[in-house]
């Protein structure tokens, strides 16, 4: 039996041990992966059941998955690198590698060897990806928001081809709302579907929320104020009331209930017809955002991957995204994700991914004009808060609801100067 | 094996050492704080911390997985000039004080009712607290689809019987956003109410009313004279309870409305939330948490000499 002495030598010793960082040279059991989920469940899987496995077989090395539900990926992400612990590798949306700067490791070296691989990669990402010259994320794949509509409505209204111009979509929603087919267009405080149609409709315009610059407010502006008449008449003569308190939910049940004719949109809707309502899928169809007078743009939501700090093994982390990042590897899970993200590097743009269904060709177009949500402004701090804040939806939402454009466009430039401590 | 000192203690020594343990615990003192030391620790742990933690953040500029930055007081200075932030104080204190008022209104003609002796009072009593034993999230999704704008049974209700020819849009009209939030939390809360008020009800002695009866009181002047004056002091503390949830109420208007249409929905928490976590404005959300404090501390403060005084 040992003295008290020898028992504490030996408890602290092992304990010292087990809470110790482990030696630089031992490769970690297992890494967990934590991003959102997809909506697409073939490409979770294939991620979960697939490479995870493969991966384990090659190196020894479990890959767990963890699947956050859409929407609730940020708040994650803020818990995991405010402890500090918990996933080495996480999914990264919209800015966020700005955002976590300090908690995500510098991952140019791996972002350089794919660029030459398969690459090079689309100029408008570096924008969401590269803070101060260091890449801090590998772009996976942009969730595109498109246009979605019902081909035979479109039809029967005499609307042959989807509008090419935000005037020629609001004429076709005057006809289709006399026939009892409205438009949809989220403008309440969801995620992603009211930024994915606002933002390019104020871009469209000429309007801007704030210069490069990233202090001088730029809303205020009479470009501006034509998005937001537009987007009232649009309101007004061809979509429901409701879409103003819509989150993301539900453009897609009143799209899947048939109460609307066209709506902003990911490619997942779709997909979902396809499995669940094939009636539909049939009379589905999806175009790029019209374009107004200077210009047409769609919404960046570049998926990517990150490795946190407090990983204790980032060469191990980095390893297991250049295995991932292999065009082996690659190629299949992007099949496996029907589109449902457009790479955002050249090597794919001809790939068989976009073969099965023609119909989501639309989503590689809309790479070239997408941007970020505070564009031209930095993809800063601010420009998060003024996503959070919904400072550009609830100026729409406000001008529909009855406001005038110039209280509005004042409330919203108001805001504005808060957020961006203005000049 | 090695022979310690504790071995050759022998058993009169041993037995005087347990005896003055006991002592020491039997002391009135040490032993009434050994009783409250889980709870106290726990209260340290899990709402003095976080709330001091809350003050700390409040008075930075902290934005997220960023060291944070003493600003003093500027977050609260930004948020009085945010117009937002006063609208979000008026949701709040509508949201509250009309659904205070409709909860306690329900939760006492409910008590009332189930006081009563019927057939089936026990299922009765059973099925009136469901509302407030489902989760949350779960009674809101529901919720979700009873006001959904093209699913509503309410709105297929009111065309099928012809009392309206245009559907309301519950969820997507800021007043009627604000109107159906605050009947959710009605339809949750009046069973906490109810409950809690049936206990007080059962304090009372029937002889009370079988001598107010005797003396010709009416049954309105029963309630007014004899059930409401010794029900205050439940009434009182529910409704401080009640209020606190309110104020602070999260999953109800995050779920439902997300703070929209345009902000008509948006209450401190949910206002705070997403500055927090989905701005990364640590600090400053923490600024807008905070800003309940004064208006629940205030009413705290004012219940609880109402209650010293009663």
């Amino acid at each position: 039996m040992c003295t008290r002495r020898e028992f504490l030598t030996t408890t602290v010793t092992a304990a010292g041990a087990a809470l110790s960082p482990r030696w630089a040279h031992a490769a970690p059991k297992a890494m967990t992966v934590v991003r959102e989920s997809s909506f697409i469940k073939p490409f979770d899987d294939y991620f979960a059941k697939t490479l995870a496995m493969e991966y384990e077989k090659l190196t020894g090395i479990k890959i767990v998955y963890e699947a956050v539900s859409v929407g609730g990926m940020l708040t994650r992400l803020t818990t995991v690198a405010e402890t500090k612990s918990g996933p080495e590798i996480v999914g990264t949306n919209l800015n966020w590698p700005w955002l976590f700067d300090q908690s995500l490791v510098d991952v140019s070296d791996l972002a350089t060897e794919i660029g030459r691989k398969i690459g090079p990669w689309h100029d408008n990402v570096l924008d969401a990806v590269v803070v101060n010259k260091k890449w801090k994320a590998l772009p996976w794949g942009n969730i595109g928001q498109l246009e979605v509509y019902r081909t035979d409505w479109f039809k029967e209204a005499g609307v042959t081809k989807f509008p090419d111009t935000w005037e020629d979509l609001l004429a076709a929603g005057r006809l289709l709302k006399k026939k009892g087919h409205p438009f949809g267009f989220e403008l309440g405080h969801g995620f992603g579907d009211n930024h994915g149609w606002l933002y390019p409709l104020l871009w469209s315009h000429g309007g801007r929320e704030v210069d490069k610059d990233g202090r001088t407010v730029l809303i205020d502006s009479d470009e501006t104020a034509k998005a937001v008449d537009f987007c009232r008449r649009f309101f007004k003569e061809t979509m429901l009331e409701d879409v103003l308190g819509w989150t993301d939910v539900n453009n897609n049940k009143a799209y899947f209930g048939e109460q609307i004719s066209c709506t902003n949109n990911a490619s997942s809707i779709l997909v979902v017809a396809k499995r669940d309502f094939p009636e539909i899928a049939s009379v589905t169809d999806h175009s790029l955002n019209p374009q107004g007078p200077k210009g047409r743009f769609h919404i960046m939501q570049a998926a990517s991957h990150a490795i946190m700090t407090h990983a204790p093994d980032h060469a191990a982390a980095k390893a297991f995204l250049r295995w991932l990042y292999d065009d082996k590897q690659l190629s299949r899970w992007l099949a496996a994700g029907e589109a449902y993200y457009a790479p955002f590097l050249a090597a794919y743009e001809n790939h068989p991914m976009w073969n099965p269904e023609p119909r989501y060709l639309p989503y590689k177009e809309s790479l070239k004009t997408t941007r970020l949500h505070g564009w031209p402004g930095p993809p800063s701090h601010a420009m998060s808060e003024s996503v959070a804040k919904y400072v550009l939806v609830d100026m729409f939402a406000k001008a529909c609801q009855g406001e005038s454009t110039k209280n509005v466009i004042a409330t919203a430039a108001a805001q504005l100067k808060q957020i961006y401590k203005a000049k | 094996m090695a022979v310690g000192p504790a071995s050759v203690v022998g058993p009169a020594r041993l037995a005087a050492r347990t005896a003055r343990r006991r002592g020491v615990l039997e002391r009135e003192g040490v032993f009434s704080w050994l009783m409250l030391a889980p709870g106290v620790a726990f209260l340290l742990a899990f709402v003095a911390y976080p709330f001091f933690y809350g003050i700390f953040l409040s008075l930075q500029d902290r934005r997220v997985a960023s060291p944070g930055v003493f600003v003093g007081l500027a977050n609260f200075v930004t948020l009085a000039q945010d117009p937002i932030f006063w609208q979000v104080t008026r949701n709040t204190f509508v949201y509250t004080t009309v659904a205070t008022l409709l909860k306690i209104l329900g939760g006492l003609a409910m008590a009332l009712v189930i006081n009563q002796h019927f057939r089936g009072r026990n299922l009765a009593r059973a099925f009136l607290l469901l509302p407030f034993i489902v989760p949350t999230v779960l009674s809101t999704v529901a919720w979700m689809w009873i006001l959904d704008p093209t699913f509503s049974v309410i709105n297929w209700t009111l065309l099928q019987t012809g009392l309206v020819t245009q559907t309301f849009s519950w969820l997507g009209n800021a007043t009627l956003a604000m109107v159906s939030i605050i009947g959710v939390n009605t339809w949750r809360g009046v069973p906490f109410y109810g409950i809690t008020l049936l206990a007080g009800l059962q304090t009372i002695s029937p002889d009370l009313y079988e001598a107010a009866a005797i003396d010709g009181a009416s049954v309105t002047q029963r309630f007014w004279y004899i059930t409401l004056p010794v029900l205050k002091p439940v009434l009182i503390i529910v409704t401080m309870f009640s209020v606190i949830f309110t104020f602070s109420d999260f999953q109800l208007p995050y779920v439902l409305t997300h703070g929209g249409p345009a902000n008509a929905t948006h209450l401190f928490a949910t206002w705070a939330f997403d500055i927090g976590m989905s701005a990364g404005q640590l600090g400053m959300g923490a600024a807008v948490a905070l800003a309940m404090l004064p208006a629940l501390s205030l009413l705290i403060v004012a219940l609880t000499l109402y209650l010293r005084r009663e």
